[in-house]
């Protein structure tokens, strides 16, 4: 038998300590070395301090872990186009420096979840993990239904846990504020090249805004694209009759509003779509084309839908106009506004926006009721201990006739 | 040729632990088959989201945790083991170290490792690290089972020399060394590193799980058993050490791929993009040395073993050109983050990977004395699995397309998942044949007459 030559020996030695060294190199040029360039980036980039997870965030992270959460939602925007137009501006390295494991994900069935914070209401939140499709029809998510006792409106403190938590996503940044972006667009990254910045660090479709410029709906929406996509998008919380009892209003507060007992102006309907309303669990729906939102809005006002249900419609008695306008300005002015636009002087410093009687008209017995129960989850209180019948009558006559949309008054007019 | 080794040592028969080898290949497939149905409850829940509402441990994330762990520690580990059992006697003409020891490796990797591992995600216990969501308490356990592994089949090829080692020898030698260093790498350096640093760890460990304790022992059953069948020698030593070295040079170079157009350098990304295409070129030379070593035997051979191994050699081409395809940015911007890379893993761990598996398994059961070995079963498991996978990897493509299309156009989140519906009620249809091939190949290997080894291995297992 042949013995290969002592040279041949050797390089099967030094090839196996090659070997070795391979992967040392491989932990070396693509662990060690980009952590430590992450670790200056960071440093450069980020705020000196970012504010640690609170315990009941912490615990619900370890949740999130625990139920895979991160293998549908990642919790990266990519420097991609795509990801900045739908998830806002790029994850950079500082954002997520104490995120202990990292989890940025690989797959995303659902959305990207890096700025989720901010985006829904915490009772939306919770109804979303009891029962997913009561809020979200078309969603797959599987129902958590073990972190809460016997309801959504019972979570158990993992629950708790886990929204606290869901709410800090994107905090970092957000807090960084324009000094924080001024040094995030310091940030050379080579991908960045032939990007465009996104105008607003979280742009994130269905995060609600106080206010914001409305572009213009088309006029004449399709009333039947209207209809599928209310079945699809809103029916979920405002009901498939528009009465606000959908599967998953019940653990929404304030409630979803009853569509049917309001007459709205488109402007006050394109508002609420491509706003939201803040403070509730309304998000927007900046992801839907124009041409649907203006869809949706002819079929919310058509009054084909309602008019079995706006069967209490009246004309308030004109009489006690004078009354209710004294009441009024007595007691709902300073929220509601000296001419019922919802502007009034304290209307700023309430998390919900006083209803703006001019763009959306209630009916009779609706401000009636409301005037008696209040409105729970907003700063408009029960009135019975209050004001008197005649009193709540006169007041609720009164604000049913600020509604001002002649134009469109006029043309149903004419169409009738 | 001198002692250039260009097939399996067939001479100098060692006693060979068929025990053993029927042990992990019977826990092999009981654990596959528990993985497969973890991955079918999950594929049915992307349609029917409400299956298993209210119990925690029939969880989507939960169970997907248990899938994949299953199938990467439960299924291929077992049956690497098992053909380690029978292969590495062979290649080194002596015993492997211990018998004993081989009772201990079992009961802790099945026991310990898969049995606690999987009690343990099941029930909330886990790191949300991909290929690594077994908790730090079985990572150690891991790590102890690799190192028996590596005293149990190492010491048995150093009474030859390196340089007279066969090259299924030498893969096996470099998976268990370089799982040994990978497996910690992976697991607890997340644990301990931050934020994308972390990440960074865990895309090296994504692809070393695949890239140094999958390929290389799925190559070694290969590399082993297309000369033992065909009882020809390999096309070209010198092509199957240039294709192992290039091969472990690469593999741990791929890495960040998992994270392009992430925060993680550019550079860092760059150079992992680059190894990936190099790597696909490295492929198509070691497949085309095993496609040549093949000698004419066809693409569906009679053996049932061999025909296994064949179609993993195809897979394996496809799935590495596709892998590195999709590491460069312009595919990965579109199709990251879809079902398409769910049909990548699918190919690469159901396709190259589990047929290599089956292959060594079908080839080392006729040598178990008293084994029972039914070639109709097993051919029949051949057809489904690569019928189902057929489908399932097809489909999860187009849908992922589909996907990457709907969010690059804008639309919104939920179009997406009304789009998919289809698709992913088309891959749990196709788990049936799936299911059912693997069910087959259990029953293959359980039923038929008893088998008879050759004489000369019946002696020297006396």
């Amino acid at each position: 038998m042949n013995q290969p030559a002592r040279v041949l020996r050797m390089s099967y030695l030094v090839a196996s300590l090659a070997g070795v060294g391979f992967f040392v190199l491989s932990v070396a040029w693509l662990g060690v070395w980009p952590a430590r360039r992450l670790a200056e980036d960071a440093k450069r980039t980020g705020p000196g301090h970012v504010v640690a997870l609170t315990p009941s965030e912490a615990r619900g992270r370890v949740i999130y872990a625990r139920e895979g959460c991160a293998y549908c939602h990642t919790q990266q925007v990519r420097f991609t186009q795509a990801d900045i137009a739908r998830f806002g501006a790029p994850t950079l390295a500082w954002e997520t420096r104490a995120d202990t494991p990292h989890m940025m994900g690989t797959r995303r069935i659902g959305p990207d979840l890096a700025r989720a914070g901010g985006t829904r209401s915490e009772d939306w939140h919770l109804t979303h993990l009891y029962a997913p499709r009561s809020v979200v029809p078309a969603s797959v998510m599987p129902p958590y239904r073990h972190l809460f006792a016997g309801g959504s409106d019972a979570p158990r403190q993992e629950a708790r846990d886990l929204v606290a938590y869901l709410e800090t996503l994107g905090r970092a940044r957000e807090l960084a504020g324009d000094e924080g972006e001024a040094r995030a667009a310091t940030v050379s990254h080579t991908h960045m090249e032939g990007l465009t910045p996104s105008p607003v660090l979280n742009p994130h479709p269905a995060r609600p805004r106080r206010t914001g410029e409305v572009p213009a709906l088309p006029a004449n929406g399709d009333r039947a694209r209207g209809e599928w996509l209310y079945a699809r998008n809103c029916a979920a919380c405002h009901g498939s009759t528009l009465e606000g009892n959908g599967p998953g209003a019940g653990g929404l507060t304030p409630r979803p509003t009853n569509l049917a007992e309001h007459t709205y102006t488109d402007g006050r309907l394109a508002q609420a779509l491509w706003n939201g309303v803040s403070g509730t669990a309304m998000p927007a729906w900046r992801d839907l084309p124009l041409a649907d939102l203006g869809a949706l809005v002819e079929y919310v006002r058509d009054p084909r839908i309602t008019s079995q249900l706006r069967h209490d419609r009246t004309r308030p008695a004109q009489g006690e106009l004078a009354f209710g306008q004294r009441v009024y300005e007595a007691n709902c002015a300073q929220c509601h506004g000296a001419q019922g636009a919802g502007d009034g002087w304290a209307a700023r410093a309430l998390a919900v926006a006083p209803t703006n009687f001019r763009v959306q008209r209630l009916w009779g017995t609706a401000a009636m009721r409301i005037l008696q129960t209040g409105i729970e989850g907003t700063m408009m209180a029960s009135w019975r201990s209050r004001l008197s019948g005649e009193e709540m009558q006169a007041v609720a006559e009164y604000i049913v006739q600020l509604y001002r949309d002649e134009q469109d008054l006029r043309a149903r007019e004419g169409r009738r | 040729m001198g002692t250039v080794p260009v097939a399996p040592r067939q001479t100098g028969r060692a006693p060979v632990e068929t025990s053993l080898v029927y042990a992990h290949g019977l826990a092999a497939l009981v654990t596959l088959l528990l993985s497969v149905t973890f991955g079918i409850i999950i594929s049915i829940q992307l349609w029917a989201p409400d299956l298993g509402a209210g119990v925690p441990a029939l969880g989507w994330g939960r169970l997907r945790y248990a899938h994949t762990q299953g199938i990467m520690l439960g299924w291929l580990a077992n049956a690497f083991f098992a053909f380690l059992y029978h292969a590495v006697p062979r290649l080194t003409g002596r015993p492997v170290t211990s018998p004993g020891l081989g009772r201990w490796l079992f009961g802790l990797w099945n026991v310990a490792v898969m049995g606690a591992g999987w009690v343990l995600v099941l029930s909330g216990v886990s790191q949300p690290l991909e290929w690594a969501e077994f908790p730090p308490v079985v990572d150690v356990l891991v790590v102890a089972g690799i190192v028996l592994a590596l005293i149990q089949f190492v010491p048995p090829f150093f009474s030859r020399g390196l340089e007279s080692l066969y090259v299924s020898s030498w893969y096996i030698i470099g998976a268990l060394v370089f799982t040994a260093l990978a497996y910690p790498m992976g697991n607890i350096a997340p644990e301990l590193v931050p934020g994308p640093a972390g990440a960074a760890f865990s895309g090296l460990w994504i692809h070393d799980a695949v890239g140094l304790f999958v390929t290389p022992l799925a190559l070694a059953i290969l590399y082993f058993v297309i000369p033992v069948v065909t009882g020809k020698p390999i096309y070209s030593h010198f092509l199957s050490m240039l294709g192992f070295w290039l091969l472990f040079f690469l593999y741990p170079l791929n890495g960040t791929h998992h994270y392009v157009m992430s925060v993680i350098p550019m550079d860092t990304q760059l150079a992992a993009i680059t190894a990936s295409a190099l790597l696909g070129l490295t492929v198509i030379l070691v497949v085309a040395n095993l496609l040549l070593s093949l000698h004419g035997a066809g693409v569906f051979p009679a053996d049932p073993g061999l025909r296994f191994v064949v179609m993993s050699v195809i897979f394996y081409l496809v799935v590495s050109i596709q892998g590195s395809l999709q590491a460069f940015m312009a595919v990965n911007a579109f199709v990251h983050f879809t079902d398409w890379v769910i049909g990548h893993s699918h190919l690469a761990m159901l396709g190259f990977a589990s047929f290599a598996a089956a292959g060594a398994l079908a080839h080392a059961w006729p040598h178990i004395p008293g084994a029972r070995y039914n070639a109709r079963l097993v051919s029949l498991a051949y057809w489904l699995l690569c019928a189902g996978l057929l489908i399932m990897v097809v489909d999860l493509t187009v849908a992922g397309l589909m996907q990457a299309q709907l969010w690059q156009s804008g639309a919104p989140w939920t179009s997406s998942l009304e789009a998919a519906r289809p698709y992913w009620i088309v891959r749990t249809l196709s788990s049936i044949p799936i299911a059912a091939g693997f069910i087959a190949l259990l029953a293959g290997l359980l039923t038929g007459p008893v088998t008879r080894p050759p004489a000369a291995e019946m002696r020297a297992a006396a």
